[in-house]
């Protein structure tokens, strides 16, 4: 009876005193998986700018997909679920436009202020009537790595896509083989089985069985920083270091170390954390007391991080921001 | 009153009604979730409905006794299908309908034949054929477009049957869903299919010489599950206007949690409709609660996976209740 | 009354049939199968496949998933499932991370720390088997996404990311981490201690015969007088720590951990063991025959990267193969029954 009694009062003040949004900025951000490595840099940079954002009395929500297997659909259910729980701005990545756009239509039709940011460019945002673009472009960021290497000499690359399936991995690849061919060389796509992903080992000999096949290539690009680690590995494993380069799409410690040392050439930088900080802080800004930005495209990449500017990078890897 | 209740106890729905209630009592409770927000909110219902089509007949599947793995990748081959023959090479929408469906036939027709022609548990032979779609699903798309998202543009109509949301926020595959499981309820419940599939689950020998026509209720049972998956990922991509080519690890491991949620036993035997109903309910509260509150999404995976066990505990110490349980009625001399 | 007197007879009959003896075994049908695989890779991959740099690939590849697929095919053989290993994989590596790389301690105490996290999950999914009736795949599943959710959860909060880095120390590294001869993961050796080990344990030692009794029918065994609650913990610790094991060589040799990895290990370490022969429903199978299937799964693996052919197909044929591989042992099976009652 006592515990009866006990449960109902708790529902009862559960009920009642399941927060009335705060009179600040209800910011909903959607982005990717919470394990994903790139991620978490995203949702750091957005979680601090929230900081603010609680100060002034709001909120900044999180909403990722369990797991990619279902990126648009996903997304979409994300960005209406953002809306249904009365969101005052949202955050969202073009990953699949067809897929997406219906939801994001939805978000300015409710009149709530948009920032598309990460993935789909200035052109999604026009489209769309979203506030502003803010974050880099996965095809150009392919494109400049492509470029990159065959500037450096390397002129017949493989792109390893371990998510095959996925748009904007897609766009990474397609981006590197134009690069490539942009400046004179050639480029391919080495897809993954589906046994594969998620094992270091298996990429990382995967790599290397296809180097052995196939010993004119000289240039290796990857799409996440696991993989570039893999990928460097398999270039070891086949005696080809030095011989073959590798970059690849974001980073970490371990990715900087091998710039440092040279075993690796380089990395894209989208520089994740900004497009997370600033697309908050824009929304906030906005919803609070009408500021805008007049600048339409908040670039925060691609960069190239090489051997000339590791140094200063390092540091804020460590903090977790790069 | 007490018989009533006793008689409620015994019913394999029960461990899932009662999950349900507990699930939502703790968002309410430890995440400040308001129910009023959470009741309105079309996502988690949206959820339940695409995994409930598939829920359904994966565990009529599970109650006579066989597994099915497949569904993973049976969900993005209907949704490709649909997409590269309607959108790559625009042909008309009913021409993808049909493949997307037809392909979900095929593949529950193989694995049903190789489950009742050689003695490889269905576990494996699904497993199979999980991975070999996979690879046929990524290479056909890669080989026929070039590319592994299709986008797809179906017409009015059948975005209003199949893909359209209902008051901007609920999709229409609810109303598919629950119809659905009328009908299989009607049909388990109500008409003799429901008891060869019960007793299939028991013993499938003893059914066979029973006159049970086993081999085909197989078939059929694996063409049922396979061809609802299809028609999941066929709804999707005219929804969404897209398809993507992606693995299904995870579709598969909340399906058959959803199941065991609903009471069905994994050895087979024993579940029902109802229960299989509630279970989708309560998998998609749990899964889809946390957006709802201020929890770190990080704890995410933690929160689900103990959910999880604590429901299906739940289950089975009510399963063994009901077992146990002796009307307190005294029969009279 | 003398019972073992041997007729002569049957003295001359199964002397005759050696060879019929040595197909019945139940390791024959995953062997020929293996064989056939090898044949169409090395004639597709030419040279460099049946070169060291081919087979230090799928050996690399084969002795990871192989020290997984055995504790996994034990249990198996005894009737369970255990599909925690995909998140035991990454819990081990990031507390190896973590401790030796993040808090600078020596790296044996991180080992020790990632391996006992494998043998307290194993504890756990095996005390959950073994005290509630909840069926061994879904107790696994649950302690799945508990453990997925609890390395995200805790390292994000004591890192601050999603991977972490270690650089270990050269003992170490040349004992876990390092590849011999540049190609050859030194994993492989500790692959082949395992093979042994748990070779010893199913064919020698008494406990096998109680493996195999607990996949037959669990009720007789603990009749028998067998501890199946002890035997079955002991199977959970031993595939968690198999795991944990694997887990910690990764990240020694690749230098780091990252929170998202492993779930590929699920599924593939099921299908080396069913490729091997392993019965699912319980109480058959042998070490021999999960070393072949896991060695059948590595070079189809890796073969399709050797021969040219799309990789997409890679998958294909995987699936593929693993169908015909339990349909011929399933053959290989009702043969040798036949044929031992054709004996008579």
């Amino acid at each position: 009876m006592k515990l009866k009694r006990y449960l109902v009062a708790s529902a009862v003040l559960a009920i009642g005193a399941s927060a009335a949004y705060a009179d600040g900025a209800n910011i909903f951000v959607v982005g990717g998986k919470p394990d994903d490595p790139f991620w978490s840099i995203v949702k750091k940079g957005a979680e601090d700018a929230g900081l603010v954002v609680e100060a002034q009395g709001g909120s900044v929500t999180w909403l990722g997909p369990q797991n990619y297997d279902n990126l648009g659909v996903d997304a979409a259910e994300l960005i209406r679920q953002a809306i249904d729980q009365g969101a005052d701005a949202v955050v969202g990545p073009n990953w699949v436009p067809e897929a997406m756009n219906p939801a994001f239509d939805a978000v300015v039709a409710a009149g709530i202020p948009l920032v598309i940011y990460n993935a789909g460019g200035i052109e999604a945002a026009d489209q769309l009537g979203a506030m502003n673009y803010v974050g880099s472009n996965d095809y150009k960021g392919g494109v400049a790595g492509g470029e990159y290497l065959g500037n450096a000499g390397n002129l017949n690359g493989v792109c390893i896509n371990t998510l095959p399936g996925a748009a904007n991995i897609e766009a990474f690849c397609n981006g590197f083989v134009e690069g490539m061919t942009n400046v004179g060389g050639q480029g391919s796509v080495l897809p993954l089985p589906a046994t594969s992903f998620g094992s270091a080992t298996a990429v990382a000999q995967a790599v290397r069985a296809h180097l052995l096949q196939n010993p004119d290539i000289n240039a290796v690009f990857t799409i996440g920083n696991v993989d570039a680690n893999s990928a460097v590995s398999g270039v070891a494993q086949a005696g080809r270091t030095g011989q073959v380069q590798v970059c690849g799409i974001n980073f970490d410690e371990s990715i900087l170390n091998n710039i440092e040392q040279g075993t690796q050439a380089c990395a894209i930088d989208q520089q994740g954390y900004h497009q997370g900080y600033l697309a908050v802080s824009i929304l906030n800004g906005y919803v609070n007391y009408g500021l805008t930005v007049p600048t339409r495209e908040i670039l925060t990449g691609p960069g190239i991080i090489d051997g000339s500017n590791v140094g200063a990078t390092l540091a804020g890897v460590k903090a977790g921001t790069r | 009153m007490n018989i009533g209740f006793g008689v409620f106890m015994r019913r394999p729905e029960a461990g899932a009604i009662v999950s349900l209630f507990a699930v939502i009592a703790f968002y309410m409770i430890f995440g400040g979730v308001s129910l009023p927000v959470l009741f309105g909110a079309a996502s988690w219902v949206n959820f339940a409905a695409n995994l409930g089509i598939v829920a359904l007949p994966v565990g009529l599947l599970m109650i006579s006794g066989d597994l099915d793995i497949s569904i993973g990748a049976m969900i993005p081959a209907g949704s490709m299908t649909t997409a590269i023959l309607s959108g790559y090479y625009e042909l008309p929408i009913l021409v993808g309908m049909a493949g997307a469906l037809g392909i979900g036939v095929i593949v529950g027709l193989i694995n049903g034949i190789l489950t009742v022609r050689t003695s490889v548990p269905s576990l494996i032979i699904t497993l199979g054929t999980l991975v070999a779609m996979q690879g046929i699903i990524l290479s056909a798309s890669v080989l026929l477009t070039g590319n592994a998202s299709v986008p797809l543009a179906a017409p009015d109509w059948a975005k209003a049957t199949f893909g359209q949301l209902i008051g901007g926020s609920h999709q229409i595959i609810i109303v598919w869903w629950v119809g659905f499981a009328v009908v299989l309820a009607f049909v388990v419940h109500g008409m003799r299919y429901g008891n060869w599939i019960f007793a299939m689950g028991g013993d499938r020998e003893s059914a066979r010489n029973a006159g049970i026509p086993v081999n085909r209720m197989t078939i059929l049972l694996f063409v049922l599950t396979a061809t609802s998956a299809s028609f999941v990922g066929m709804c999707q991509a005219i929804l969404f206007n897209s398809a993507q080519v992606s693995g299904g690890m995870n579709f598969i491991f909340n399906a058959i949690v959803t199941v065991v949620v609903g009471g069905v036993l994994l050895t087979g035997g024993f579940g029902s409709v109802i229960g299989i109903f509630f279970g989708t309910l309560t998998f998609a509260i749990v899964s889809q609660g946390i957006y709802f509150t201020q929890i770190d999404r990080n704890w995410s995976n933690l929160i689900i996976g103990v959910m999880l066990l604590l429901a299906v505990a739940m289950n089975e110490s009510f399963r063994k209740l009901a077992l146990s349980y002796v009307p307190r009625r005294r029969l009279s001399p | 009354m003398d019972i073992d007197m041997p007729t002569d007879d049957s003295k001359i009959s199964t002397r005759g049939h050696a060879l019929g003896r040595l197909v019945r075994r139940p390791e024959a049908g995953s062997l020929l199968g293996m064989l056939i695989v090898f044949t169409f890779f090395a004639i597709l991959g030419g040279p460099i496949f049946m070169a060291a740099p081919g087979f230090s690939s799928w050996l690399n590849t084969a002795a990871e998933i192989g020290i997984i697929a055995l504790p996994v095919g034990l249990l198996m053989i005894a009737g369970e499932l255990d599909i925690s290993v995909g998140s035991v994989i990454p819990a081990s590596s990031l507390t190896v991370a973590i401790i030796s790389g993040h808090f600078d301690q020596p790296e044996i105490i991180g080992i020790l720390a990632g391996l006992g996290v494998g043998l307290l999950v194993g504890f756990l999914n095996g005390y959950l088997v073994t005290r509630t009736t909840i069926p061994s795949l879904i107790v696994t599943i649950g302690t799945m996404f508990g453990i997925m959710g609890l390395t995200l959860g805790l390292t994000v909060l004591i890192v601050g990311s999603t991977g972490v880095f270690i650089v270990p120390d050269p003992v170490t590294k040349a004992l876990l981490g390092t590849f011999v001869g540049g190609m050859f993961q030194v994993t492989m050796f500790w692959w082949a201690a395992f093979i042994v080990a748990v070779f010893y344990l199913l064919h020698i030692s008494p406990w096998g015969n109680w493996i195999y009794a607990l996949g037959g029918d669990r009720e007789s065994a603990r009749n028998a007088g067998i501890p199946t609650a002890r035997l079955t913990i002991g199977l959970f610790m031993l595939s968690g720590f198999a795991a944990a094991f694997v887990g910690v060589a990764q990240v020694l040799t690749y230098q780091s951990a990252q929170v998202a990895s492993g779930q590929a290990f699920i599924f593939n370490s099921i299908m080396c063991v069913v490729i091997g022969g392993v019965l699912l429903t319980g109480g058959s199978g042998s070490v021999i025959g999960i070393v072949i299937g896991t060695v059948t799964f590595a070079i189809v693996n890796q073969g399709i990267f050797f021969s040219g052919l799309d990789p997409n197909i890679g998958s294909i044929i995987i699936g593929a193969l693993l169908l015909v591989a339990v349909m011929s042992n399933d053959a290989f099976r009702q043969m040798a029954l036949a044929f031992a009652a054709r004996k008579k």
